[in-house]
């Protein structure tokens, strides 16, 4: 079944104040896409497969040091830099906003891979196995990615389908006159996050809790990036690819190294 | 048409605007979007969602989980459930790879020369009615920590039979419940209220992690952060994932956390910091604490001069009193390490006990009580085993006044420490081991007779949360799926049930069967006529229950309570300094539970053993975090096999030069060191697998009987092996082709870190 589309444009707020690098949403991920099983060698080969990862990074040193959590996922560019290298077009933008790829038409050039600022594309070198039982759980709604294709993140597509169907049965009727609200549909990061630091939504929703943040981005490029009411910034943002992500600052009590002490 | 300049040019004009028109109409078609319909962008069928309850960790929370066609597929937060809210941990999704794990047990099993050999459920039900009938009294029963009817039964399972029951927890919370009932006279632990709180000061407990609750008290501490001037404090001698979110953490000399949380006291009481209404004098019974002043205490916490930024101890550690103090609503709390030191009673109530001085107890963003069970003996507390408990059963085990055990999906051989010779001890010819585990483990893998049990998303059950949230409330679990057709495991109350009912000990167990007594419950909830589900029957308040994942009231609130006299004063008294065991060295060992694997009850789970560890981003192994600078010193670098070495055993590790590691502590985390079972939990060996608890001294906390598991010293000596750490951070060495002169074509370009 094939649902009707309304115009939304999605989007998601990380708060880096909130992360606590926990990888809730790193396993959720796992388990909603089918994403292969992460041996230790593919960790070993630095190929380990994660849509959505935490990175760590140490700033300062003992004992006024810190660990930093970063949730790094695709960013779904506007000015995607992975889409125009596509030689058979099968990474493309939807017109709500999503960075898709297409897995039947991949041929495996790896090209997008390559372009991608965000390293959030990750191609299959193996055909992925599980043993036969774990193909049980594996989610119906997404296709297991074989040999010789890139996967990437969708912001769980499959899930905003079924938001959709869901909000059609409700309705009674076609999506057309609905609107998809916040709450019908989370990606399963978004959804699993337990400090909700993982924020999703429609930007073209007035009502959405993301939509100031994106609006403050908007209004404020990276040359007036001082002029910001909010805490919002985009990753990589001199690179003008305009993601449909917005990171929210940290709020730092205590500087690494800042020699107040003051508690 | 003859062809002529004029038709020409006619022609060309007019193809040209078709090609512009066309060019309009089918704007769409030149556009990159594709055409194909993706198959995310179809819904195939639909799904199921059941609400049940998640056993992947101590805390039980509520789930939801999606069925399509007889199988599940995704674990999620149920949004209802007071616990979790919606929200999961990183552990809840492993459920389902423990569901249709390659590695579950397919059918009873019976010891035969030593070797387990596949049995019909007739039989293997028959040899257990014979052990209890020839060796049942005194018999003992080893469970997980149980709440709600499961705890009921299996306690009363073993009544019966004039046995023990014990829940096993390898870090147990022994301590913990001490000084929560010293403290607050309180026999359930405590919810806190990290939403509204503006100061939280934490010691130990690594709480957003894997301590208690660590979901529910990440949901408070997502609040907690939406109101960006809050601050949060975390002393613990290890840089833990909690240490690492808070806005200060204070590496404390280990052992010494109830020294410092004296000492803020002193600095309280003596400048008259409390909060108002606070009487101070009933609470130190007119004695003084000066004992405890920072310029007494402050130098012998071995905070780093780094972290005082100029001041004396004394000084910061006044400070630190006065902003905790004059910033509410302030709450401190403590536990794992901070508990697991000889003083461990002393250090958490002490912590504790400055929540009375801050008027944070029973108030808003402070400490919330709960209340009892809703139902009359239901344990809304599970009954856990302390270090002397375990000590009694293998006592008994070797003296003969117990000669049956029966084990449910519990691992006591892994996880208590080698040196109370448990293994040995259920061994032995005269003993019977009777396991119910789903899986193979360290103490499934020397039973006699194995009767697997249901995965609790084929099995019904329920839960009293502990900590609750400060309402009653009572989970229930229900069968999402039915177990696959080529295993046959059964339900290990229903075996109880129906056991004792055949062997005559039913007086106390009335019920055939687990659904049967949660349905009793369902009716004498229905009867209550109170809580958050309703029907006009009791089937319909029945099947509300179950699809709503439990029942809570939210008017039947914990009780309020008040200080006892001269509290501090007994504090006080206690103070004692850490008693370190172990070798002569510099490097305290501080042991800590797995983000996901925890004890190691989860090491069969691909997903738990991928998830990378927060800090060190190891997977698949076990590491040794010791300080960079020590590292250096001592010429080991990543990778490097060593072996730690306490007085009572060697284990090998990996070292991970952790720049937040203090210089004198050393962190092994739980979980790894299987060799039974599971190849995801057993298939690596010893150097870079092993148990952290097979270091361990059988010391006792003072006053509690819990196991002194972070008071030990141990040796860090180099082996000269070395291999490569699986861990996410960091990138793979590439090869760059360069163009330089001669011969370096190729030079490789060092990996850039996280």
């Amino acid at each position: 079944m094939v649902t009707t589309r309304v115009n939304h444009k999605w989007g998601m707020i990380v708060d880096l104040n909130k992360c606590t690098g926990c990888q809730a949403c790193v396993v959720a991920c796992q388990a909603e896409n089918n994403v292969p099983i992460n041996t230790k060698q593919a960790f070993l080969e630095k190929r380990a497969y994660e849509w959505i990862r935490i990175e760590r990074y140490w700033e300062g040193e003992y004992p006024n040091i810190k660990a930093r959590f970063m949730p790094v996922l695709c960013q779904h560019c506007e000015n995607a830099p992975c889409e125009p290298v596509c030689p058979v077009f099968a990474t493309y933008h939807t017109d709500e906003g999503l960075n898709v790829q297409l897995y039947n038409r991949c041929v495996g050039t790896r090209y997008c891979i390559n372009n991608c600022p965000y390293q959030v594309r990750f191609f299959n070198f193996w055909h992925p196995t599980w043993p036969e039982r774990f193909h049980n759980q594996l989610n119906p709604d997404v296709t297991v990615r074989t040999r010789g294709i890139t996967e990437k993140c969708t912001f769980c597509l499959q899930r905003l389908r079924r938001g959709e169907l869901k909000v059609e049965r409700q309705a009674g009727g076609r999506l057309d006159d609905q609107k998809l609200h916040q709450g019908n549909y989370a990606p399963a990061c978004s959804q699993a996050c337990p400090t909700n630091a993982l924020m999703f939504g429609d930007q073209n929703d007035p009502e959405s809790q993301i939509r100031p943040y994106f609006d403050d981005v908007n209004a404020h490029n990276i040359h007036h990036e001082d002029e910001r009411e909010t805490r919002g910034y985009l990753l990589l943002e001199e690179l003008n690819v305009k993601p449909n992500v917005v990171y929210l600052k940290k709020v730092e009590q205590f500087p690494p190294g800042d020699g107040q002490g003051n508690v | 048409m003859k062809l002529t300049r004029r038709n020409f040019l006619a022609w060309a004009g007019l193809s040209a605007i078709g090609a512009v028109a066309c060019d309009v109409f089918q704007e769409s078609e030149l556009g990159t979007q594709s055409p194909v319909q993706l198959p995310e962008d179809l819904v195939k069928g639909r799904d199921n969602w059941y609400s049940t309850l998640c056993r992947q960790c101590p805390s039980n929370e509520g789930i939801l989980v999606r069925v399509m066609e007889g199988r599940a597929k995704k674990v999620q937060g149920n949004p209802l459930y007071p616990v979790n809210l919606g929200k999961q941990s990183a552990r809840c999704d492993g459920g389902l790879q423990a569901l249709y794990h390659p590695d579950r047990i397919a059918g009873p099993m019976r010891r035969v020369n030593g070797q387990l050999e596949p049995i019909e459920w007739s039989t293997a039900l028959d040899w257990l009615k014979h052990y209890l009938n020839d060796r049942g009294d005194g018999l003992a029963l080893i469970t997980q920590p149980q709440r709600g009817h499961l705890g009921m039964i299996a306690g009363r399972f073993a009544e019966a039979f004039g046995g023990r029951y014990l829940g096993f927890e390898a870090l147990d919370q022994g301590t913990y419940r001490a000084a929560v009932k010293n403290v607050f006279g309180q026999d359930l632990l405590p919810d806190f209220d990290l939403g509204n709180a503006n100061r939280i000061l934490s010691f130990g407990a690594d709480f957003l992690s894997t301590w208690v609750s660590p979901t529910r008290w990440s949901v408070g501490y997502g609040q907690f952060r939406d109101h960006l001037e809050g601050i949060h404090i975390h002393v613990d001698p290890r840089f833990s994932l909690t240490a690492a979110n808070a806005d200060r953490w204070l590496p404390i000399q280990p052992g010494m956390e109830g020294y410092l949380a004296l000492s803020m006291a002193q600095v309280i009481v003596s400048e008259g910091l409390q909060a108002p209404g606070v009487d101070t004098n009933a609470l130190t019974g007119g004695a003084s604490l000066n004992s405890f002043s920072p310029e007494q205490v402050g130098p012998s916490l071995g905070l780093p001069e780094g972290i005082l930024h100029g001041k004396s101890p004394a000084e910061f550690v006044r400070d630190l009193a006065r902003d905790f103090a004059q910033n509410g609503p302030s709450i401190a709390f403590g536990g794992d390490s901070a508990a697991a030191h000889t003083n461990g009673l002393f250090n958490l109530e002490a912590i504790y006990a400055l929540n009375y001085l801050v008027g944070s107890v029973g108030q808003k963003g402070g400490v919330k009580f709960n209340p009892g069970s809703p139902l009359p003996d239901l344990p809304a507390s599970a009954q856990v085993g302390t270090l002397s408990d375990w000590a009694g059963l293998v006592d008994d085990l070797r003296g003969g006044g117990t000669r049956l055990v029966l084990v449910h999906q519990a691992d006591p051989v892994h996880g208590l420490p080698a040196s109370l010779g448990l293994r040995s001890a259920m061994a032995q010819q005269d003993v019977i081991l009777v396991s119910f585990s789903s899986f193979l483990d360290e103490t499934s893998s020397v039973a006699d007779l194995i009767l697997p049990d249901r995965v609790y998303l084929e099995d019904w059950g329920d839960d009293i949360p502990e900590p609750g949230p400060g309402y009653q409330v009572l989970g229930m679990q229900q069968p999402v799926v039915n177990p696959l057709s080529d295993l046959d495991p059964r339900s290990f109350p229903d075996i109880l049930l129906s056991l004792s009912q055949e062997l005559g000990r039913d007086g106390i167990l009335p019920w055939t069967s687990m659904q049967g007594a949660l349905r009793a419950s369902s009716d004498a909830l229905f009867a209550m006529d109170r809580g958050s589900v309703s029907g006009a029957t009791a089937d319909e308040f029945w099947n509300n229950l179950l699809r709503q994942g439990g029942w809570w009231d939210q008017s039947e609130i914990g009780p309020s309570v008040r200080a006892p006299d001269g509290l501090l004063s007994r504090i006080a008294a206690k103070g004692a300094a850490p008693d370190y065991s172990g070798v002569a060295s510099d490097f305290h060992l501080v042991p800590f539970a797995h983000n996901t694997l925890l004890d190691g009850r989860n090491a069969h789970l691909p997903w738990a053993q991928a998830a990378p560890d927060p800090l060190t981003t190891v997977t698949w192994q076990t590491w040794v975090d010791i300080s960079e600078a020590r590292a250096r010193q001592m010429g080991l670098r990543e990778g490097d096999i060593v072996r730690i070495e306490s007085s009572r055993d060697v284990i090998m590790a990996l070292v991970y030069p952790n720049p937040a590691m203090p210089p004198n502590v050393v962190g092994v985390p739980l979980g790894q060191g299987r060799q039974s079972g599971s190849g995801y939990a057993s298939d690596r060996d010893s150097r870079e697998s092993s148990n952290v608890l097979g270091l361990l001294d059988l010391r006792e906390v003072d006053g509690s009987g819990g196991l002194a598991w972070a008071s030990h010293r141990v040796r860090v000596v180099p082996t000269g092996q070395s291999m490569r750490i699986s861990k996410f951070e960091g990138s793979y060495p590439a090869r760059e082709i360069g163009l330089t002169s001669g011969e370096e074509v190729f030079k490789t370009v060092g990996g850039a870190g996280h």
